[in-house]
C-alpha cells in the first residue's frame, strides 16, 4: 500500500468514475427535465467564474461612514473588508460592519411593497405593486401639496448624509414641508451644543488620538460605540505602539467599565454626573501650572473653587488621585480630553462637555498633533446637524400628531418605537396619524405600525455617497455603489423618493430618473471644481468608483479660538438631576449601547446575536450588571431574575455580577428586547430604554438617558445565563502576561523560535 | 528497511523542531495585547470568511460554540482597582502540536508551511485532538448546521462547509494563503510578498493588534515583532512551539499612577 504510484491511484479513481458513469446511463430514463447548470454562458462584464470581484463602497451600519471593499463571487457578496484608501477605516472594520452581509441576505427582509389591510399593527399586510403603493402615498401627498398643507407631512429618517440628505431636503422643500427630522438614538446632540458654546464650531472636531500621549475620556466608549469607533481604535493602537519613544496613556472616567475602560491604563469610577466636576478640577490645575493665555485671570476666577479636595466628595474619588491625574494631564506633551456616551447623558451634559472641552483649550492642543482638529465643510452634501431630532423634537412631533396636525409620516429606516422611552407615548401618537409609510428594509417595530411599506434596498444594493461626520480633519467624500444586483422587489431609498416626486408632479424640480443619475449629476459639480476640466467626467467618475473615496488633504487654517469671557465666567457643571427619589429608587440605571447590537439595529443579525458580549461573554440575551457588593447585599447571584422598576415602568432580567461597576449603579445593555424585527431579534431579552424617565438636558432637549433611578426586587426566578466564557480569573496560569512598563530597547531579547527550541523536548518514536 | 522503520524515521524527523524551517514559509501571527481592546471584529470576520455556522442559543448553553478565534477575558483585582484583560485565542499552529500525534486517522497533520492543517474528509470525529489541545481551540460539529435562506448565499465558495461529526479549527485562512501563492506564481515571483496575504481576523483588526506573515523573511513585519522584548508564548512550558506569539500587555504599577 505504501508503494502505490500516483499513476495507479489515478487509474483506480478513473475506474470509479466509469462506474459512476454507468449508473448515470441507467438513470437516464428517470431523469428530471432539462436544467441549465451554467447560467452565465455569456457572463456579464467584470465577471469571471471562480475569480472574486471587489467593489469599494461605504458602510452604512452606523453613521461613522467607514470605507469598505466588498468581495463578490459569481454575483454574490461574500465578505466585507475595510477600504485601505479610506481615511476613516484605513482597511479595518468593526464587528457590526462585518455583519452587513447578514443585513443584505437577511431571511426576514421585506421583499416587496405591502399595504396594511386590517387593523394597524396587526399581521394584515398584503402584497401589492409598486405602482399601487406609490400611487396611494402620492395621492395623499399631492392633495396636501395642492392644499398648501405641506406642514402636515413629516419625513423621519435615520441619520443620513451626502446627496441623499440633500434629496430629502429638496423633496420636502418642493412639497412645502419643513418637518424633516433625522433621528438617531445616540446622536451626540450635547457634544454639538458644547462645541458651539465654547469654540463656536457647528461641526464635531477630529480627535487626533494617534499622536496623543495622555488621553482622558469622560464616559465616551470611543473604542466600541462612540461616534467613529473604528477610527478611534486605529488611533488608540498607534498611540500605544507605533511610535518608537512614546506610549499613549489612557484614562477612562465612568461609573461602569466599558470596552474603552478595560483598554485604558486607569479606570476611575466617578459618581454618575460628576464627570464635569472632575474636569473642572483638572482645568483649575492647568490654569495654575500651565496655561499662560491672555484670559488666564478670567479662567482663574471662574475655576478657583474647584480644588481637588472640594470636588473629591461629590466625585467620590480620593483628592490625591484627582490631583495626580491633573498633574499628569498638565505635564504630558500631547494631552487630549474627550467626553460623551452614556456618562455624559445627564441633565447637565452640555455643561459637563463644555468643561471637558475647556481642558483641550487650556492645555493648548487645538489644531495641534495629538489634539483637537476642527473640521472643514463636508466634501459632499451638507451639514445635517440642524435637522437632527432631539428627544424634545420627537415629543413635539408626538404632540403634533396627537393634535391631529400630521397627515402623513414617512419613516426611513429609523425605529423610534424601539429607541424612545415608553414615557414618550410615541406609539399612541402614531395611532393619530392617518397615513404612515415605512421605507425600511426590515419589519421593525415602527414598520409594523405602517399602513404602506415601500421597502428599500440595503446599502449593498444602493447608490449613494457620504462625507464622514465628524471628518478626519480634511474634506473626504466617498461613493457607495451597489455590489450585487437587488435581491428582491425593493428599491433604493433615493429612487423611492424620486418616484414619489413624480407622483406628486415634481418632474421639473426633481427630473432625475434614478438616484444614480442624481448622484452623477451632483458629482459633475464636484468634478468641475476639482479637476478644472483636465480630465473628462467619465474618467473621473470611474476613478472615484474604483477608489471608493476621494479627498484632499488641504487641511484648514486654524484661526486661534478665543473663548468669550461670559462663557468662562459661567462655567459650572451644576448638579445632575435624577428621576425618582433616592429612598425609593436606590440605584442609578446605566443603560449602555451594546458593542455589537448598538442601539438595537444589530439584533436581527445572527452573527451579532451569537457574538459574545465584549465584557461578559453573554450571548442572545439581556442581563443586569451588579457590583459584587450590591449582589451580596441583595442576596442574589448570577442568573437570579430581578425586577427593575423606575417611576416609569418595570422590566425583568437576570443578574450578572460585574466586578467593575459602582455599587450604587446598575447597568443594562441596550440592543435586545425587540417585539418585532425578525426571527433572530424578536422576544429576546429586555429593552432598558422603555423604563427611562423623560429627563432632558434643558438646553438641547436631548434625552438624559443616564438620569433614571430604579429599585430592584427579587422575583424568585432563576435562569442560566448563556455565555461562552469559562473561569473569569487567571488562577496563576499566566495566560495574559504583563510587562510592568515597556522595557528599554537595549534589553531586547529574541523570543523567537531559537530560544524555545533549545528548551523543547523532541518527541521521538522508538523503532521497533 | 521495513515500512515501519521508514515511517518511524520520517516521523522522528518531522517531529523535531526546526524541521519546518527548511521549507519556503513559516507563517506566524503576533498579537499585541497592549493594543487589543476585545472589540471582537476578528470574531465576526472569521465567521464570515470561514463559513462558521450559527449554532443557536441551546447549543451554546451546552458549550458547543463555533468561533475559531475567540476573546478570553480575565478579571484581575477587586473594585475599584480592577482590570479586565483580553486575549484573542485561536489555533496556535504549534510546530510540535499535541493534536497531531493523537489523531488515529491523521486527519490533522502539519503541512510544509508549518500550518496545522485539518482534512475534513478524513476526520472520523473521535474528538481526541480537542482533548489533547491545551489551548482548547478545536471545535466539533455536533450537528449538521443549516443557514436560513438566503443567508447561505453569503457562504464563501473557497471554504468547505463542514458536516456533523467533523472537527474544525482555525486554518490561518489557508485559502487566502493558497491564492496568494498562486498569484505570486502567475506573476513569475518565487515568493509571496510580505503583507500580500492576511487572514480575515488580521485584515479587519481596528487597532492593528494582529500581524501576520512569514518569519523566515527577516524583513517581514511579523519577524520584527518577534524581536520585541514583550514577545511571549501562551503556555510556553508545554513546548508546543506555537506559531502565534503574543506581545505582553503593558500595565503601569499602581504606585506609579
Amino acid at each position: 500500500m505504501a508503494n502505490i504510484e500516483r499513476r495507479d491511484f489515478l487509474k483506480l479513481v478513473g475506474a470509479g468514475g466509469i462506474g459512476a458513469g454507468a449508473g448515470f446511463m441507467l438513470s437516464e430514463s428517470t431523469k428530471h427535465p432539462l436544467e441549465y447548470l451554467v447560467p452565465y454562458a455569456v457572463p456579464p462584464e467584470e465577471f469571471s467564474s471562480g475569480i472574486a470581484t471587489w467593489y469599494n463602497s461605504v458602510c452604512s451600519m452606523c453613521s461613522a461612514g467607514c470605507g469598505i471593499t466588498v468581495r463578490t463571487r459569481e454575483g454574490r457578496a461574500k465578505k466585507i473588508e475595510g477600504n485601505p484608501a479610506h481615511p476613516v477605516s484605513q482597511g479595518a472594520v468593526c464587528a457590526l460592519g462585518q455583519a452587513g452581509l447578514q443585513a443584505l441576505y437577511n431571511p426576514d427582509r421585506l421583499t416587496g411593497p405591502l399595504v396594511q389591510n386590517a387593523e394597524r399593527g396587526s399581521a394584515g399586510f398584503v402584497k401589492t405593486t409598486w405602482d399601487e403603493a406609490l400611487g396611494r402615498v402620492g395621492e395623499t401627498l399631492s392633495a396636501l401639496k395642492a392644499a398648501g398643507q405641506g406642514d402636515r407631512i413629516c419625513l423621519l429618517t435615520e441619520g443620513v448624509g451626502g446627496h441623499l440628505a440633500e434629496l430629502f431636503e429638496r423633496f420636502m422643500a418642493e412639497l412645502g414641508a419643513d418637518r424633516l427630522l433625522h433621528y438617531e438614538f445616540a446622536h451626540p446632540q450635547t457634544l454639538y451644543a458644547a462645541n458651539q458654546r465654547l469654540f463656536g464650531e457647528t461641526r464635531l472636531p477630529y480627535y487626533d488620538l494617534q499622536n496623543a500621549d495622555y488621553v482622558i475620556s469622560f464616559g465616551a466608549d470611543y473604542l466600541s460605540t462612540w461616534i467613529s469607533p473604528v477610527h478611534h481604535s486605529l488611533g488608540f493602537g498607534r498611540s500605544r505602539h507605533a511610535r518608537p519613544d512614546a506610549r499613549g496613556y489612557f484614562v477612562q472616567v465612568e461609573p461602569r467599565m466599558s470596552v474603552s475602560g478595560a483598554a485604558a491604563d486607569e479606570w476611575l469610577a466617578a459618581a454618575p454626573g460628576t464627570e464635569g466636576l472632575f474636569a473642572l478640577a483638572i482645568a483649575r490645575h492647568l490654569v495654575e501650572k500651565r496655561y499662560r493665555g491672555a484670559d488666564r485671570d478670567a479662567w482663574a476666577a471662574a475655576l478657583d473653587r474647584y480644588t481637588p479636595a472640594s470636588v473629591a466628595e461629590a466625585v467620590d474619588l480620593p483628592a490625591a488621585r484627582i490631583e495626580r491625574v491633573a498633574q499628569k494631564f498638565a505635564a504630558s506633551k500631547a494631552s487630549l480630553a474627550i467626553g460623551g456616551g452614556t456618562a455624559c447623558s445627564h441633565t447637565n451634559a452640555v455643561a459637563t462637555l463644555v468643561a471637558v472641552n475647556a481642558l483641550n483649550y487650556l492645555v493648548g492642543n487645538l489644531g495641534k498633533p495629538g489634539g483637537v482638529v476642527f473640521n472643514p465643510e463636508p466634501a459632499v452634501g451638507r451639514d445635517t446637524q440642524a435637522r437632527h431630532a432631539t428627544y424634545r423634537a420627537m415629543r413635539e412631533l408626538a404632540d403634533a400628531a396627537r393634535a391631529g396636525k400630521i397627515d402623513v409620516l414617512i419613516v426611513n429606516n429609523t425605529n423610534p418605537l424601539f429607541t424612545l422611552p415608553d414615557a414618550a407615548e410615541f406609539a399612541a401618537a402614531l395611532q393619530e396619524i392617518p397615513l404612515i409609510v415605512s421605507l425600511s428594509s426590515f419589519p421593525d417595530e415602527t414598520t409594523a405600525m405602517a399602513d404602506v411599506i415601500l421597502p428599500s434596498h440595503t446599502y449593498l444594493e444602493s447608490w449613494g455617497d457620504h462625507s464622514p461626520e465628524p471628518g478626519v480633519g480634511f474634506p473626504v467624500g466617498a461613493v457607495s455603489q451597489p455590489v450585487v444586483s437587488p435581491l428582491y422587489n425593493t428599491r433604493a431609498t433615493g429612487d423611492i423618493v424620486l418616484a414619489l416626486a413624480r407622483q406628486v408632479g415634481l418632474d421639473e424640480a426633481l427630473p432625475w430618473p434614478s438616484m444614480e443619475d442624481y448622484l452623477r449629476d451632483s458629482w459633475r459639480t464636484i468634478h468641475a471644481q476639482v479637476s478644472g476640466g483636465t480630465e473628462g467626467f467619465d474618467t473621473f467618475w470611474r476613478d472615484i468608483l474604483r477608489a471608493g473615496v476621494w479627498g484632499e488633504d488641504t487641511g484648514r487654517d486654524h484661526a486661534s479660538v478665543s473663548v468669550s469671557r461670559n462663557v468662562i465666567a459661567s462655567i459650572d457643571v451644576g448638579e445632575p438631576e435624577f428621576a425618582g427619589a433616592e429612598e425609593t429608587y436606590p440605584f442609578v440605571l446605566y443603560p449602555y449601547e451594546s458593542n455589537a447590537l448598538r442601539d438595537g439595529r444589530g439584533a436581527n443579525l445572527p452573527w451579532l446575536q451569537e457574538l459574545p458580549d465584549a465584557m461578559t461573554s453573554i450571548v442572545y440575551g439581556s442581563w443586569i450588571e451588579l457590583n459584587p457588593q450590591t449582589a451580596a447585599q441583595l442576596g442574589v447571584k448570577e442568573g437570579d431574575v430581578l425586577d427593575v422598576e423606575s417611576p416609569y415602568g418595570k422590566i425583568a432580567a437576570p443578574v450578572y455580577v460585574y466586578p467593575a461597576i459602582r455599587p450604587d449603579v446598575i447597568a443594562i445593555p441596550i440592543g435586545q428586547g425587540h417585539t418585532e424585527y425578525g426571527r433572530y431579534a424578536r422576544n429576546r431579552g429586555v429593552n432598558p430604554i422603555r423604563i427611562l424617565a423623560p429627563q432632558m438636558e434643558p438646553e438641547t432637549g436631548a434625552l438624559a438617558w443616564s438620569a433614571t433611578r430604579v429599585k430592584l426586587t427579587r422575583t424568585g426566578r432563576h435562569v442560566e445565563l448563556v455565555k461562552t466564557g469559562g473561569e473569569s480569573r487567571e488562577l496563576g496560569r499566566d495566560i495574559v502576561q504583563i510587562a510592568s512598563s515597556t522595557p528599554a530597547q537595549g534589553e531586547a531579547r529574541s523570543v523567537a523560535l531559537q530560544s524555545t527550541r533549545l528548551r523543547s523536548i523532541p518527541i521521538t518514536v522508538e523503532p521497533t | 528497511m521495513s515500512f515501519i522503520d521508514q515511517f518511524a524515521e520520517q516521523w522522528q524527523a518531522y517531529r523535531k523542531p526546526g524541521y519546518y524551517d527548511k521549507f519556503d514559509y513559516a507563517w506566524t501571527m503576533t498579537i499585541d495585547l497592549d493594543r487589543c481592546t476585545g472589540c471582537e471584529a476578528c470574531v465576526t470576520a472569521c465567521q464570515a470568511e470561514n463559513n462558521l455556522p450559527i449554532v443557536g442559543e441551546e447549543e451554546i448553553a451546552k458549550g458547543r460554540t463555533m468561533h475559531w478565534i475567540r476573546i478570553e477575558r480575565y478579571w484581575e483585582g477587586e473594585y475599584p482597582d480592577i482590570k479586565l484583560r483580553f486575549i484573542p485565542m485561536l489555533c496556535q499552529q504549534c510546530d510540535a502540536a499535541p493534536c497531531e500525534t493523537v489523531c488515529p486517522v491523521s486527519a490533522t497533520y502539519h503541512n510544509q508551511d508549518g500550518l496545522n492543517a485539518q482534512v475534513y474528509n478524513r476526520c472520523i470525529g473521535t474528538r481526541a485532538c480537542a482533548v489533547y489541545c491545551p489551548y482548547e481551540v478545536r471545535y466539533f460539529n455536533y450537528q449538521t448546521h443549516h443557514w436560513d435562506t438566503p443567508l447561505d448565499q453569503q457562504l464563501n465558495p473557497d471554504v468547505t462547509v463542514r458536516e456533523k461529526g467533523v472537527m474544525e479549527k482555525c486554518t490561518f485562512c489557508i485559502q487566502r494563503i493558497r491564492l496568494a501563492k498562486d498569484t505570486a506564481k502567475d506573476d513569475g515571483r518565487r515568493r509571496v510578498r510580505d503583507g500580500e496575504v492576511q487572514p480575515a481576523c488580521v485584515q479587519t483588526c481596528p487597532t492593528e493588534a494582529l500581524v501576520f506573515g512569514d518569519r523566515q523573511d527577516p524583513d517581514s513585519a511579523v519577524a520584527k515583532q518577534l524581536n520585541d522584548p514583550r514577545a511571549y508564548r501562551v503556555l510556553e512550558e508545554l513546548n508546543t512551539a506555537p506559531s502565534v506569539v503574543y506581545l505582553k500587555k503593558v500595565e503601569v504599577d499602581a504606585g506609579a499612577r
